[in-house]
């Protein structure tokens, strides 16, 4: 366990050098905004894994929370002037208002078993999805509104660096929590709920902490993504933005850090490929379709999704090893 | 008074639709624990089929059976690719279901477009009655009687013939009913064909209802679905009817008085149900 946690920080800090340079070598604007757009949905994807891979609660909801953040920054920066200490401000309450939110819906419903988690999440979502619409004095309604932001966010490259480290920064931590004797907690959860009742922890707590994490995560990354658009519409608090994190998380890989980062990015590259392939086909532009499917194939074949499914490998080859080293040992 | 029989009228019409859409994902669940996100899109595909069926030809009765038809063709396929290998795992019956939910959704664009299609009312059910100050829409009492219908149907499906108790008996013991010769996975075929048709049917009904349709309605109806099979108890055949009807009412009264509430009002009302009884109001055991 102690060496693949090395081998994985050592990984990390390669292809974070490798990120870093990406901009020297490619610095056309579409493919900075690509990856800018990567690092932003692996933090969602990443806080959106703390529930379903570490935790294992079923979230229909999680857009709800991505969508507080992008909020809070949108009309923050809005309002006020666009300096440095008003976007911390707004991102702050972002995370404060996701922190609420999240302990609130998690007291009335972690209770329940998952699939009325599940339910009720999508319907708490929904409800800030109507909101958004229909406050219109505050967000504008379906039109959205464009805000201006500092100064230090305008340049492209910049912006790339902020993100990446801002990747790196979640990343890093939330190994931190996923690690600790809490995050063990955690994951006992998810594999037999009633053991760790029995065991005298208190799984209501856990879990509602648990979510307030992913909650304050998933807002960070909520602002992020307003702040590269420079425009909020309630797109962020719609399904979709749920299922954007849902598919990165399965099919990068459960349970793992690595796996939603990786997801994310083979998901937007994807996203971005096929709908240059739309000009070919029309077909493409219902690229969701594809999405759909290699997902229920995910679900069903694969579910530990791609990491997962090589650290399955892996697992397997190290049994191995013990079981024959077993044999030999008594013999010889 | 008037005005309150009016308000009734409104809000038990939408409370049945929903309840349509209810039913199915309650027998569903409450016979084979089985939890169909993809309920909506289902419902959904029923509006689509059924309005095109409406459309070319001309006659409403067909585009219900129409409807019918696309809802047991795709619960076949959906039982029998989807379902089955996910039986008892409700993790991956949640996650299977939103999947096929996002492909129903998209493979209705593919079919039919992604613009919104307008939705006729046939001649004899358009219009209305006024008895006195009462004005009651004649499509409106249509949706309250189909629902009804539906209600007594499935109730006595399920409570006095021998499907029923098969059925009933085959969720409480799967390997006694087994033993006794009954293919009970051809039965369960049959239930989740059923819950899906009667999605469909709500789906036909609800166009005429309101005017157009659109592929992004499944979800905003299985959400308001969702939120009554909460409020009723899972599982709970009556439980939903009388949390759908109370939802519809609630939507409508408030959407006249309290207009501000009105969209917030069905999740108020399941906060309150979840934290006074968390299992809902017709709660089964188990």
């Amino acid at each position: 366990m102690g060496k693949r946690y090395q081998l994985s920080t050592l990984v990390m800090i390669i292809a974070g050098i490798v990120l870093l340079a990406v901009p020297y070598i490619n610095d056309s604007r579409s493919f900075l905004i690509l990856m800018t757009q990567i690092f932003i949905f692996a933090v969602f994807a990443m806080s959106y894994d703390i529930l379903i891979g570490f935790t294992g609660i079923v979230s229909f909801g999680h857009a709800m929370f991505f969508g507080i953040g992008a909020y809070a920054t949108g009309i923050i920066l809005d309002r006020f002037e666009p300096t440095v200490p008003t976007l911390l401000i707004s991102i702050a309450a972002g995370i404060l208002l996701a922190a609420v939110v999240s302990f609130i819906v998690g007291l009335l419903t972690l209770r329940l078993k998952s699939h009325y988690y599940a339910m009720l999440t999508l319907a708490f979502s929904g409800l800030f999805l109507v909101a958004a619409e229909k406050w219109r004095t505050l967000t504008m309604g379906n039109d959205g509104f464009t805000f201006r932001v500092p100064d230090i966010l305008k340049d492209r490259m910049d912006y790339y660096f902020i993100c990446l480290v801002v990747m790196f920064i979640v990343y890093f931590l939330l190994k931190r929590i996923t690690q600790s004797p809490f995050g063990k907690v955690m994951v006992a959860i998810r594999e037999n709920e009633q053991r760790v009742e029995s065991l005298g922890f208190q799984v209501l707590y856990y879990k509602i902490i648990a979510s307030v994490i992913a909650g304050v995560i998933a807002s960070i990354s909520g602002s992020l993504y307003v702040l590269s658009l420079r425009f909020a519409n309630t797109s962020v608090f719609s399904m979709d933005t749920t299922l954007d994190a849902l598919l990165m998380t399965i099919i990068g890989g459960v349970g793992t850090l690595v796996g939603p980062m990786l997801g994310a990015g083979l998901i937007e590259f994807a996203h971005h490929w096929l709908t240059e392939l739309a000009k070919e086909h029309p077909i493409f532009e219902r690229w969701l379709i594809f999405f759909g499917i290699l997902y229920i194939l995910v679900v069903m074949f694969f579910p530990a999704g791609i990491i997962g499914t090589i650290h399955g490998w892996g697992r397997k080859r190290i049994l191995q090893r013990k079981s024959v080293k077993e044999q030999k040992s008594p013999a010889g | 008074m008037e005005l309150i029989m009016n308000l009734s009228i409104n809000g038990l019409a939408t409370g049945m639709l929903i309840f349509l859409l209810a039913a199915g994902l309650t027998l569903i669940f409450g016979l084979m624990d089985v939890l169909n996100f993809a309920h909506g899109g289902l419902f959904a595909w029923g509006a689509y089929s059924g309005v095109w069926v409406y459309s070319t030809t001309g006659s409403f009765v067909l585009a219900i059976g129409g409807a019918i038809l696309t809802g047991l063709v795709l619960g076949f396929i959906t039982e029998k690719l989807i379902i089955q290998p996910v039986y008892g795992n409700h993790i991956q019956q949640i996650l299977i279901t939103l999947g096929l939910m996002l492909v129903l959704s998209e493979l209705l664009k593919v079919v039919w477009g992604p613009n919104q299609i307008s939705a006729k009312t046939p001649s004899y059910l358009s219009g209305s009655w006024e008895l006195g100050d009462v004005i009651i829409i004649k499509y409106r009492l249509f949706i309250i009687i189909m629902g009804l219908l539906v209600f007594g149907i499935v109730q006595f499906i399920l409570k006095k013939t021998k499907i029923g108790l098969v059925v009933r008996a085959g969720v409480l013991n799967k390997e006694m009913v087994e033993a006794l010769g009954i293919n009970i996975k051809r039965v369960f075929l049959w239930v989740f064909m059923c819950g899906s048709a009667m999605a469909a049917l709500g789906g036909v009904l609800l166009a005429p209802y309101s005017g157009v349709i659109h592929a992004e309605m499944g979800m905003e109806f299985a959400i308001l679905a969702f939120v009554v099979v909460v409020i009723g108890g899972m599982g709970s055949f009556p439980g939903s009817l009388f949390a759908a009807m109370l939802v519809g009412l609630a939507g409508s009264f408030m959407a006249y008085y309290v207009p501000d509430l009105s969209l917030a009002v069905n999740m108020l009302l399941m906060a309150v149900v979840l934290i006074f009884k968390p299992k809902g109001l017709f709660a089964i055991k188990g």
